[in-house]
């Protein structure tokens, strides 16, 4: 079995992510610190727990970005994934999930995995929509929000759970090859030691250059990136800690929600 | 160019039209300048819904009807909705940004060639506005494409208002089963439900803020301060291990509309805001300014929960 877990590298805090007034987009200051996005990250752990039970399984991690995000490869092999692929795509601004799907999606044909896995959503940009797209441009089946699955090897196909609303769950059946988007509580993300993460940067790692993939054109743009409105309502409470919880107080006594 | 029509694909939840349908209806007429949307409906003998729709929105219905789409599954969804958008060189598709919508859109935007935006909060001038790091930024989105899927946040339009004026036509297709390699089987319900939440006047909830599981028990000192509590948790509280599942609220976990809400280190993502906006008096407390909890909070504190709490729970206990 070939399994395949797109992963992101997201800023680790937004507090080091900023508009350029210049261009209306966001930029990373320079003392960003990246990590994976941790959707990406349950993703990869389901991918290690299938192959520690299905024999002859391979675990490849791919992701897009600039030169950076080989440390993010690196730790998803000293995670215990056997190949990392790096597409290296060095654009700045808006890229869309199109975009990047469609990259995936090119280099993906031509290796024959049995499954992809990803994050049902990055942190950054919350959309919701690489793993689908990969598997429409691909032609594949999809389940997003997979909370648990079970693989029946001999019929080629997997059984799924998706999370819905109120905490439901929709039992939907695969054939494989197919897609499927992560949804996080699925799995206890394991922590790669030290040695072992220093260890996979000795560990190759597979370079494609974007501009050498044959993608398809970008359907939507970013006119600009802004800050919120502020349509709160709401009253900011001032104060020293203690006055502010003798205000809070007395505002829960004059709305009679303190007996 | 042919004139863009707007589609709303409503869905079904136990055989009811969700809210969300008759919010995406404000959202249609924004985009449309006033024009009237057209809904989709899919399912198995949802004549009365297409009907019902149909009555209180004045907007044309129709529905598609068969077996297999009794359950809702990307691909045999997909395939009937784009039967017909084919047809249409320039279309809006809206979708709620549920777990039917966002798994739908992508697959429904590659069959159409369309652009695909996802969990749109409003739009200005031909721009689609999205939420990105958390509430922090809002990207403003233009599609180049004739058509457009797009999917709308639940909550960020108000639902229409059911209309007085004359009813939408309503056309019914009957749609044929194909074999397909993804299946739905069935739908099973929740077993993580605390009862103790529905009923309680006071919720305190704890989020990713409190920093470690050690903090969870400020979260359940303050609420024992309040008779008739419970204690709520965002979803990535819950998946730390910090609070268990049945405390979970918001849209994957349980909607809860209590007298007074008490938010301590929620950031407030819209998956977790949907599940407790029917609170009467919401209180965040947060240490950053930024946190999107502050835009829907009726009152909010910024402080460090791990002093502020016991100062408040001091204060509450010798009132």
């Amino acid at each position: 079995m070939k399994i395949l877990v797109c992963i992101k590298q997201v800023a680790d805090s937004s507090d080091t992510v900023q508009i350029d007034v210049r261009t209306g987009h966001l930029f990373y200051a320079a003392n960003t610190a990246f990590r994976v996005n941790r959707f990406d990250e349950f993703a990869l752990e389901e991918a290690l727990l299938i192959k520690e039970k299905l024999a002859g399984t391979s675990v490849d991690a791919l992701s897009v970005g600039p030169e950076r995000v080989s440390a993010t490869l690196q730790r998803a092999m000293g995670m215990g994934a056997d190949h990392g692929i790096h597409i290296l795509d060095r654009a700045d601004g808006y890229r869309s999930p199109f975009t990047i799907a469609s990259l995936i999606a090119t280099r993906v044909a031509v290796s024959k995995y049995d499954l992809i896995l990803t994050g049902v959503m990055a942190e950054d940009t919350m959309a919701s929509q690489t793993g689908q797209l990969i598997a429409a441009l691909l032609d594949l089946p999809c389940a997003t929000s997979v909370i648990q699955e079970e693989i029946r090897p001999e019929r080629a196909e997997i059984l799924v759970q998706r999370e819905i609303e109120g905490g439901s769950r929709e039992t939907v059946q695969l054939k494989m090859p197919a897609v499927l988007t992560i949804q996080p509580g699925i799995n206890s993300p394991r922590y790669p030691s030290f040695s072992k993460v220093m260890r996979a940067r000795t560990y190759a790692q597979e370079l494609i250059k974007a501009e050498d993939l044959a993608t398809e054109e970008p359907r939507e743009l970013c006119r600009r990136v802004r800050v919120p409105e502020a349509t709160s309502q709401g009253v900011l409470i001032e104060g020293s800690a203690r006055e502010k919880a003798r205000k809070l107080i007395s505002i829960l006594h004059e709305k009679a929600l303190l007996s | 160019m042919e004139e863009s029509t707007i589609y709303i694909i409503a869905e079904l939840r136990k055989g009811s039209i969700t809210q969300e349908a008759y919010e995406l209806v404000s959202f249609a007429r924004a985009i449309g300048k006033g024009k009237s949307p057209v809904f989709l409906l899919l399912g198995k003998n949802i004549q009365e819904q297409a009907a019902e729709m149909a009555r209180k929105t004045g907007c044309d219905t129709i529905a598609l009807s068969g077996e297999h789409l009794d359950h809702y599954n990307t691909l045999s969804y997909a395939q009937a909705l784009a039967e017909i958008l084919r047809e249409k060189a320039a279309a809006w598709v809206c979708l709620p940004h549920t777990s039917m919508g966002y798994d739908l859109a992508p697959r429904l935007a590659v069959l159409l060639q369309a652009a695909c935006i996802t969990g749109v909060q409003s739009c200005v001038d031909g721009s689609l506005s999205r939420a990105a790091y958390s509430g922090k930024f809002v990207e403003e989105i233009v599609p180049t494409t004739p058509r457009v899927v797009v999917t709308v946040l639940p909550g960020a339009f108000q639902p229409c208002e059911e209309t007085t004026g004359p009813t939408g036509k309503v056309k019914s297709k009957d749609v044929a089963s194909t074999e397909l390699p993804s299946q739905t089987l069935g739908t099973q319900e929740s077993v993580h439900r605390d009862s103790a939440l529905k009923d309680a006047e006071v919720i305190v909830s704890g989020g990713r803020g409190l920093g470690n599981k050690e903090n969870i028990s400020l979260v359940k000192k303050l609420a024992a301060v309040f008779p008739r509590s419970a204690i709520g948790a965002s979803r990535s509280a819950c998946d730390l291990g910090w609070f268990e599942r049945k405390h979970q609220l918001g849209t994957t976990g349980q909607t809860v509309s209590p007298k007074l809400y008490i938010a301590c280190g929620i950031s407030g993502a819209f998956q977790h805001v949907s599940g407790i906006r029917g609170s009467q008096t919401i209180v965040a407390i947060n240490t950053d300014i930024h946190a999107p909890i502050f835009q829907v909070a009726h009152y909010g504190i910024v402080e460090d929960l791990t002093l502020f709490i016991p100062i408040l729970i001091e204060e509450l206990s010798s009132n």
